[in-house]
């Protein structure tokens, strides 16, 4: 189950104030590169929720943001819902889609999963890129950011969008933090844990996974709704197994499991991204040497790795008042 | 409580058990006994649903349960620990009878509140770590926990689903004499009304706990009746307690 830590929380309050303070203060191309990275971070939460905290690898989270692009753009430009109504609706669509993908897959386990979903993912993906109805190749343009004039912010503009995102974000992580310390969060740390045991117990394993899937599935949709509003416009790019894997890797990257790692691995990659990238076009070389640097050194991503060099003290304290209980049998098996 | 009918299972040409037939009535405890590959751990599975048996029938509560997924037999009162541990390493003592119990509660699939947090989780958790004698070690992982201790919560957390039927493949497995000594007070403190099927290979726990003892060898029943009779049988002798009496 997910627990919060001092090294967390100041990880948290570093990775905010530095958001906030890139917020008010960048120019036009900071703020383009920061709502990147806060837009990521959604996904990432999203996918860091099932693959790090119920051991579902899912290669179709790339697809689900595209479902919830294309249904913003969809329900906002060729529907004419308003854009509130038309986010909500493409959140639910999102929802309701990794719901059944999850209830799906959650029989399957390891690389079975991992492929079974890459299907689903790639399924949406051509079905999107062939069908007139979403633009094809081409994609859909004329995306309008949501209507918030009534409060006084206008998502026209750069700065307020990217704090407009920042907002839904932290939104997102409050939300990932109470699914994970519900009894739906505590069952599917079971499940991860030792399925059958959790299965001999009496819980309807499928059912937590698909319902994990699902509210994942939600968060990757909103996800996809803001991307589709920062670029007002959408093509099939976002549904393909790329995105999927780029957000493993920050997934990875970052601390799988840490739902903290994962917003500090996405920033790490846009920015190697973009950094590395006006050096030179060969970035993915970069981030991979790092990638296989991270995963060589056996530690869970940049900041399990950061844990396990400043929360060993913490961890020592917290052994020797268990050992204080009963010295005689409380011990560490061999 | 418990029936099984000529339950039959094989694994290709080998024969694991052979219409193994035995009731258990609410709050009967009865011991398995057989030596080892006598077909016990299998009658387990069978039970609990882990396995499908190739033909006969279990039934629970007088409800024919051989279809059954394990959850649903679980959810209706037949609950089981294994021989090997298998609980929830990461996890606190507290959290892997919290899981359990939540289970049991209906809370295991709350979206908005903490499961251990809620009042009949707490009061299950408190009761059966009392119980098993686990109040000490209730927020120590079970990393950090003796192997002994992590004995008692592999039944604790079987007991916290408040099961009609408990089923314990060797609950003394791998603990020290002291320790074992330990498990016969645990079981002889369980609910009266809680009906008990016991896998074991320490003697003197199975005929200080047992009210009725069952025996198999190559899969079939071959002794089924009270401990008195178990210990006078020739037959049980010479295929298993031989060892035990002379040493």
């Amino acid at each position: 189950m997910f627990r919060h830590t001092p090294l967390r929380y100041a990880a948290l309050v570093l990775l905010a104030s530095a958001a906030l303070f890139q917020a008010l203060t960048a120019d036009y191309f900071g703020l383009e590169i920061l709502t990147e990275i806060v837009i990521l971070a959604m996904l990432v939460i999203a996918l860091d929720m099932v693959a790090g905290f119920g051991g579902m690898v899912s290669l179709c989270h790339g697809a689900l943001l595209g479902v919830g692009a294309y249904g913003y753009a969809i329900l906002s430009t060729k529907v004419g819902l308003t854009p509130l109504m038309a986010m909500g609706g493409a959140v639910a669509v999102t929802g309701a889609i990794a719901w059944v993908i999850g209830a799906i897959c959650a029989r399957s386990h390891g690389i079975y999963f991992i492929m079974a979903t890459l299907a689903f993912g790639q399924m949406g993906y051509s079905y999107v890129f062939e069908a007139p109805l979403f633009g094809g190749d081409d994609g859909l343009s004329g995306i309008a950011r949501l209507d918030l004039s009534f409060i006084g912010l206008d998502l026209n503009d750069g700065r307020s969008f990217a704090l407009f995102c920042l907002g839904v974000l932290a939104a997102i992580y409050g939300a990932a933090v109470l699914i994970l310390r519900s009894g739906l969060g505590r069952s599917l740390s079971g499940v991860m844990h030792n399925e059958q045991r959790m299965r001999a117990l009496g819980l309807t394993v499928w059912r937590v996974k698909a319902d994990v899937f699902g509210l994942s599935g939600l968060i990757s949709g909103l996800a996809g709704a803001m991307a589709a509003q920062h670029v007002m416009f959408v093509s099939p790019g976002l549904l393909s197994w790329t995105v999927s894997g780029e957000a493993l890797v920050v997934v990875i990257l970052g601390g799988l499991g840490t739902l903290v790692g994962p917003l500090l691995g996405a920033a790490v990659f846009v920015l190697l991204k973009h950094e590395v990238g006006a050096l030179t076009s060969y970035w993915h070389l970069v981030v991979g040497m790092i990638l296989i640097a991270v995963v060589m050194s056996r530690a869970n991503g940049i900041f399990g790795w950061i844990e396990a060099r400043f929360g060993a003290r913490i961890e020592r304290r917290a052994a020797d008042a268990v050992r204080d209980i009963d010295p005689r049998e409380v011990k560490t098996d061999a | 409580m418990l029936e099984t009918r000529k339950l039959d299972k094989s694994f290709g040409a080998v024969h694991v058990t052979r219409g193994v037939s035995f009731k258990l009535e609410r709050g009967e405890r009865r011991v398995i006994l057989g030596p080892n590959g006598a077909g016990k751990t299998t009658l387990f599975n069978l039970l609990v649903g882990e396995l499908t048996p190739d033909s006969g029938s279990v039934h629970l509560a007088g409800e024919d349960v051989t279809t059954l997924p394990v959850a649903r037999r679980a959810r209706q009162g037949l609950s089981r620990s294994y021989q090997k541990n298998t609980l929830f390493d990461g996890l606190t003592v507290e959290e892997n009878l919290g899981l359990a119990a939540a289970i049991h509660t209906g809370n295991a699939t709350r979206l908005y509140t903490d499961s251990l947090a809620r009042p009949e989780v707490r009061e299950i958790v408190a009761e059966v770590a009392e119980q098993v004698n686990l109040m000490p070690y209730l927020h120590a992982r079970v990393s950090e926990i003796s192997y002994g201790v992590r004995r008692q919560l592999e039944v604790g957390v079987a007991l916290a689903t408040r099961p009609l039927v408990l089923l314990m493949d060797e609950p003394t497995s791998g603990v020290g004499p002291e320790m074992a000594k330990g498990f016969h007070d645990l079981l002889n403190n369980l609910p009266r009304d809680l009906t008990l099927l016991i896998i074991e290979h320490d003697m003197d726990l199975a005929f200080d706990v047992a009210d009725t003892i069952t025996v198999l060898n190559y899969g079939e029943v071959v002794f089924d009746g009270l401990p008195e009779a178990a210990r006078g049988s020739k037959l049980l002798k010479d295929i298993y307690l031989g060892s035990w009496e002379d040493a």
